[in-house]
């Protein structure tokens, strides 16, 4: 049962445009939000629609399941995607997801929702080739649903509390699974102390995407190399509010993990081999500290397609990167 | 496949992650039959090959190149 307001329409076009013409959009047409639908929604993850997901505080923010159900069903989600987005809006709002920061910067960061776990087969979420872009559905609606819950639940709308000099592409929407089974490599939700067999979504804060390419290594520590000089390139600062538990991601492209998996490292090897690379001082303003508190805050990812020899640095906005079981 | 069309006798090479495009673009070409020969690991697919993995790899499918231009394979 919706509490929501409800709007009448004699068709789909002029839903969508009275949803442009009052912002309730991302630029980019929606699917209405029913209250069957929203109700089928609820019901697939067992939620109430009151039930509160998290808190804004600055904002005089309360999002509750019904609303991000709503922002779910005009992202394009399926029912079954729902318990997914669920988990992402917990994540971005708990305290250290630091939503009123990394949804208002001038650096326009935006927000990663990585899925581990069992449901990334059941959904058919990317995790291989082209994982990043546009062509799958799972990756492409969870995302933009917790676009939406952001900017219409949290507030997060250009000019007024999203204040992004630029913006990003990635905030319409950015999700993909872990390739958990290209390798015997632990999986990033394990990592972070959940089970194998459950399922979970690690939202992070991305300031900045990096391509780290490298056609000329042929072992994981010449890649390893190219992974902290592409870091360091860059630096990052830390922050006292996050202490000591600050992240960098990093996806490992399948040419590279190759390297890795041939010499029998593990994911802890690899944070144990960068994090006292990362850390040495800085020696120019082009080989800069990145600060990270514990290895364990390198959080290491196996996604994409054959072929580049590249991965991708993931570097973190004002956020801890949270990892939330799907339920 | 051009240069079979000009009357050139031909053979492509290409790494096995290309397998895929390889055959998308014989298909649309309308020769989805068209044969080719596969380079695989270690060469990796996109990279700066040393001189000397080139040349292990030249040895490796010279014979193989003619025996497809001969039709002996």
């Amino acid at each position: 049962m919706t509490t929501a307001t409800q709007h009448a329409y004699d068709s789909y076009e002029a839903l969508v445009e009275d949803y442009f013409e009052k912002g309730w959009t991302d630029g980019l047409p929606i699917m209405p939000p029913t209250p069957e639908k929203v109700t089928a929604f609820l019901e697939r993850a067992g939620l109430s629609g009151d039930e509160v997901l998290g808190t804004v505080p600055t904002r005089e923010v309360t999002c509750t399941a019904e609303q991000a159900a709503a922002n779910a069903v005009m992202a394009g989600c399926l029912p079954e995607y729902f318990p997914a987005v669920v988990a992402a809006v917990r994540a971005h709002l708990s305290p250290k997801g630091n939503c009123h920061s990394t949804t208002g910067t001038l650096s326009g960061a935006a927000q990663v929702v990585i899925i581990n776990g069992p449901i990334r087969n059941e959904l058919g979420v990317a995790s291989g080739a082209g994982c990043f872009g546009p062509g799958f559905r799972p990756n492409a609606t969870i995302g933009r649903a917790l676009r939406l819950v952001i900017r219409n639940v949290c507030r997060g709308i250009p000019g007024f509390l999203d204040r992004a000099s630029y913006s990003t592409p990635a905030r319409y929407s950015f999700c993909f699974g872990e390739n958990e089974e290209a390798s015997d490599w632990e999986p990033l939700h394990v990592q972070r102390g959940l089970a194998p067999e459950q399922s979970a979504v690690t939202v992070h804060s991305l300031m900045k995407m990096v391509e780290a390419t490298d056609f000329t290594s042929r072992t994981a520590e010449g890649v390893c190399d190219t992974l902290v000089s592409n870091i360091r390139a860059n630096g990052i600062a830390g922050d006292s509010w996050l202490g000591e538990d600050g992240n960098v991601v990093i996806v490992i492209g399948h040419e590279h993990h190759r390297f890795f998996i041939e010499e029998g490292w593990s994911k802890s090897d690899i944070q144990q081999h960068l994090w006292p690379r990362l850390n040495a001082p800085a020696t120019s303003a082009a080989d800069r500290m990145a600060r990270i508190g514990k290895p364990e805050g390198i959080l290491i990812v196996a996604a994409g397609g054959a072929g580049m020899g590249a991965s991708w640095l993931l570097l973190p906005h004002l956020a801890l990167a949270i990892t939330e079981p799907i339920v | 496949m051009e240069l079979e069309w000009a009357g050139v006798p031909s053979i492509a090479i290409v790494h096995e992650e290309m397998r895929g495009s390889a055959q998308a673009i014989a298909r649309v070409s309308g020769c989805a039959d068209y044969e080719f020969l596969t380079v695989n690991y270690p060469w990796v697919p996109i990279a700066i090959w040393s001189k000397e993995e080139c040349l292990e790899l030249a040895e490796i499918m010279a014979p193989k190149v003619l025996a497809a231009l001969t039709g002996q394979n």
